[in-house]
């Protein structure tokens, strides 16, 4: 992420070349067009994924496949060479090729649908916000600071909620003041998906047993012709272990929110979350947390789902059916 | 009544002792961490991205790799591929 903070390597991601980004977990499974064209790239470079191992990397290459260049180096000095390097090898290409329109491209190839991910049919998508924080000389709330590089900036992901979540969420006959539970498959995903600490990287994520207690309501706020108000407040306790002295890994968190329906639109205009506790503990892949049990926020908000970063779909999606409450895990 | 009433008393003293015993930690009322109003604005400012703190996001990144080979071959551009094991906007 820091090397593409990086002015010259923004100039030429921006002007120079079409910039993607793709996962390569599903991009190494997928048995389709996108897949096989994506592997046959990474084929010409370093990363041929033997044994299913990942390719991935930075990669600069043609419409047609041709690989120009590749780096695996966050160093910005060698990122923006190989960058650099990828626009010589376009330049010296035969203009037959690089012309625009030179290369017909199938517009509609079927994916494989169990590694091809798209947000839910008029359901909902939520902006996800993570970070580290911590408590200043006069006891204040501040973001923290952490050894790993990178690991104090704020993380992202998205939630996804089916068009039957979302409608779940609305009290059929509101009174103001109403206690309503919150809906189990929004509340499960919340806890298991989406109460993690992801600012060094991939977390795993809690499982079932280790949800200790959760208890997530909305409160009917307010009441008119065209809104409904509520607010969702609540805890959740997540360790590793049940004897929590004894769990590696942990978060209690307590959660407010702001939900504001359009009852004419029918359509939720605000779902503003913060979740704030003390986390503890790192997995495999996301090594190097703070000593102890230290602050964690997390913050959701709708996304408008109109730009392209706001379909990249949840890191927890990966496991759809279990994503989605549909195994009996 | 009298009687129930010593019986859950007993329970949650037996209750306690277990817990104390086995290093159980009874989830309490609130956690650690309260979580109130007046927090929730300075909270969110906190946690979202700052302003200028994400330069990569200026860059119009596509999401979908096909999409972006149609819109290279229409436009005459060679691609730029961020991969990576989790997506690279939406992993942490």
């Amino acid at each position: 992420v820091s090397s593409f903070s990086d002015p010259e390597i923004i100039r030429m991601a921006q002007e120079d070349y079409v910039p993607v980004v793709g996962d390569d977990w599903y991009q190494r499974r997928r048995d389709d067009a996108e897949g096989r064209f994506f592997r046959s790239v990474g084929d010409q470079g370093p990363k041929k994924g033997e044994g299913g191992a990942t390719r991935q990397g930075i990669y600069c290459f043609t419409a047609g496949g041709k690989l120009l260049s590749y780096s695996n180096n966050v160093d910005p000095e060698k990122m923006r060479h190989a960058i650099q390097k990828g626009l010589t090898e376009w330049n010296r290409l035969p203009e037959s090729e690089r012309r625009p329109g030179a290369l017909a491209v199938d517009n509609s190839p079927a994916s494989d649908a169990r590694y091809s991910r798209q947000p839910p049919t008029g359901g909902l998508i939520l902006n996800v916000y993570a970070r580290i924080l911590d408590h200043d000389a006069k006891g204040e709330i501040c973001t923290g600071s952490c050894k790993t590089v990178g690991g104090d900036r704020t993380s992202r992901d998205h939630m996804w909620l089916t068009l039957a979540d979302w409608k779940s969420l609305i009290p059929v006959d509101p009174v103001r003041g109403a206690i309503i539970p919150l809906p189990n498959a929004i509340a499960d995903r919340l806890a298991h998906f989406h109460l993690i600490d992801n600012t060094r990287g991939e977390p795993p994520f809690w499982q079932r047993g280790q949800v200790r207690s959760r208890h997530l309501d909305l409160v009917v706020e307010e009441i008119s012709e065209s809104a409904v108000q509520m607010r969702l407040e609540g805890e959740v306790h997540l360790a590793t272990d049940a004897n929590v002295s004894r769990a590696d890994r942990g978060f209690d968190v307590s959660l407010l929110g702001h939900f504001q329906f359009d009852r004419k639109r029918q359509a939720f205009e605000r779902m503003d979350i913060v979740a704030y506790g003390t986390h503890w503990g790192d997995g495999a892949f996301t090594k190097g947390a703070r000593e102890g049990k230290t602050p964690l926020g997390i913050v959701f908000e709708l996304a408008k789902g109109d730009a392209p970063a706001d379909q990249v779909p949840p890191q927890g999606a990966r496991e759809i059916t279990e994503y989605f409450g549909r195994s009996n895990r | 009544l009298e009687r129930e009433f010593m019986m859950f008393a007993r329970s949650l003293v037996l209750l306690s002792i277990l817990a104390t015993l086995f290093g159980l930690e009874i989830p309490q009322g609130r956690a650690e961490n309260e979580l109130t109003p007046e927090q929730f604005d300075k909270l969110r400012a906190l946690i979202k991205p700052h302003p200028g703190e994400d330069k990569w996001a200026e860059i119009p990144w596509r999401s979908q790799l096909w999409e972006a080979r149609s819109q290279a071959a229409a436009q005459g551009k060679p691609i730029l591929l961020w991969e990576m094991d989790g997506n690279p906007l939406g992993c942490g």
